[in-house]
């Protein structure tokens, strides 16, 4: 979005950002403008991560309110490789390769093994890219961790949600079926009329109608991460998660309440302190790795949010 | 300071115990780890018990959050009160006394069913107040839980068992409820 509005400036990386920047919005500079390769900074994009969705269960805050939870543990994530490839009106593409949950070597295909190989991972069941800037490319090999998100912070969750199978209208496009009675004959919950007359004499292409429902992409955006064990690599997530237990899910920092969010503070030349969500005060950067792990305790906890619910309002 | 900061830390103090570091020296304290990227996050005492590496892959890793995730006081409730198959294990029909942090300070009532989920166990108490049906249901892993007094034991000798696990007959059932009404208040 940001860049959209400076259409006439070529970006490339963070330094070269600075002034352009400045150009566009003649606001005043931030201290912090510049990215450094261990700071994270707004215009930095961090990795995600791939993990298994594994239950929900529920915990109380310090408030004494009730936070549904979602259990999402990492299974041995790792890098495998980088990416980078050249687009023809803008910066490279630039990703990280991550790959999770590991499997035997007997049951991966000859061509994945000589990839892993590569890496010096073991095999893994489930690979995928994540598009970073350049700052945030991990070396291959790294182990993430759960943390790398930081309880108080907020991500977006991808994942297959549950199929339905086939799905009559009023399921699937929240159709409100006819009269149980009164003369309706045997079609309580069908999609009554499909068009006009003669003319148009058709039925339009995309005509809502049953079919299949569910076993398709979803993302669930800005979930509240609420607390996170670094020892079993969990992220506890307040809400609900698309799909079965034990399907993989990719995790980032959320793109509406994290990542532009932030751009759009530091733009508007707000408080470093505001930029990411309260209680939060950066990000493990390049990515929270297990090296990153081991220096901190096994059980992190955000605080509670909002107002006290059982005080009452003055 | 924030004057959310100061309403947190002001009621969390009772409830301080789950939640805040114990450490048993300033030995404890010094090695303690520093979290870096969030001031106000609350760090939780690690368990001393090495993990078995099938947990990282997650067999059995809703059983282990089962166990681990409550605090010690709702854990207690748990494994007794409010466990599927303990022996004093509180069976529908109990007629329960509840002090509470939260209005309504107090409430009373028969135990008309116990939703078992682990962490997330549930149960709700009915009672007759002022000639009006009330049913509320309380989250056992709840903090705002002060007290649980069990005023009379269903199945125990002298009692009747109760045949259902979810008394929601009780609903249609106004002489009994009058009934049961009028011992709660006996009872309390």
């Amino acid at each position: 979005m940001l860049r959209r509005l400076c259409a006439t400036s070529r970006f490339s990386q963070a330094r070269a950002l600075h002034a352009s920047y400045i150009a566009c919005f003649a606001s005043p500079v931030p201290e912090a403008a510049e990215a450094s390769t261990q700071q994270w900074s707004p215009l930095s994009k961090r990795t995600g991560v791939i993990a298994r969705k594994r239950g929900m269960t529920a915990m109380w805050d310090s408030n004494g309110a009730r936070i549904p939870l979602t259990i999402l543990q990492i299974e041995n994530c790792q890098v495998t490789a980088h990416v980078e490839k050249p687009r023809r009106h803008s910066d490279p593409y630039v990703a990280v390769q991550i790959a999770a949950s590991d499997r035997s070597a007997k049951n991966t295909t000859k061509a994945m093994l000589g990839h892993f190989e590569k890496a010096g991972v073991a095999p893994k069941r489930i690979v995928k890219e994540f598009e970073v800037t350049k700052d945030a490319l991990l070396p291959v090999g790294t182990t993430l961790s759960a943390v790398h998100f930081v309880p108080g912070q907020f991500v977006d969750v991808v994942a297959n949600s549950l199929g339905k199978g086939f799905a009559g209208v009023m399921k699937r496009w929240n159709f409100k079926g006819l009269r149980a009675s009164h003369g309706v004959s045997v079609s309580h919950r069908s999609a009554g009329s499909t068009g006009q007359h003669q003319d148009p004499g058709r039925v339009f292409p995309g005509k809502k109608m049953a079919g299949r429902l569910g076993g398709k992409r979803i993302t669930q955006q800005n979930l509240f991460v609420a607390r996170i064990d670094t020892a079993l690599n969990i992220i506890y997530v307040k809400g609900c998660v698309p799909g079965v237990d034990n399907a993989h899910v990719y995790i980032s920092d959320a793109t509406k309440k994290m990542v532009a969010s932030a751009k759009v503070k530091m733009a508007k030349g707000k408080e470093p302190e505001t930029w990411l969500p309260r209680g939060v005060d950066t990000l493990p950067f390049p990515a929270g790795t297990a090296e990153v792990a081991a220096q901190v305790a096994d059980v992190i906890v955000a605080p509670a949010q909002g107002r006290n619910p059982w005080a009452p309002k003055e | 300071m924030n004057p959310l900061q100061k309403n947190i830390r002001a009621t969390s103090t009772h409830i301080a115990r789950s939640f805040t570091r114990h450490f048993a020296s300033k030995a404890d304290a010094e090695v303690a780890k520093p979290y870096p990227f969030s001031k106000n996050a609350i760090i939780l005492p690690s368990s001393p018990e090495p993990l078995p590496p099938s947990l990282l892959k997650g067999t059995a890793i809703m059983a282990h959050v089962k166990n681990t995730l409550p605090p010690p006081a709702a854990k207690e409730l748990l494994s007794t009160l409010f466990h599927p198959s303990h022996p004093s294990a509180l069976r529908p029909g109990s007629i329960i006394s509840l002090t509470l942090a939260h209005a309504p300070t107090n409430f009373a009532g028969v135990l008309t069913g116990v939703r078992h989920r682990g962490p997330d166990t549930s149960f709700v108490l009915r009672n007759v107040v002022q000639r009006t049906g009330v049913e509320m249901r309380f989250f056992v892993g709840s903090p705002e839980i002060k007290d649980i007094k069990v005023l009379t034991r269903a199945g125990e000798k002298g009692t009747k068992r109760m045949r259902r696990a979810k008394l929601t007959y009780l609903r249609d059932d106004a002489s009994k409820m009058n009934a049961i009404s009028a011992s709660v208040r006996k009872a309390v």
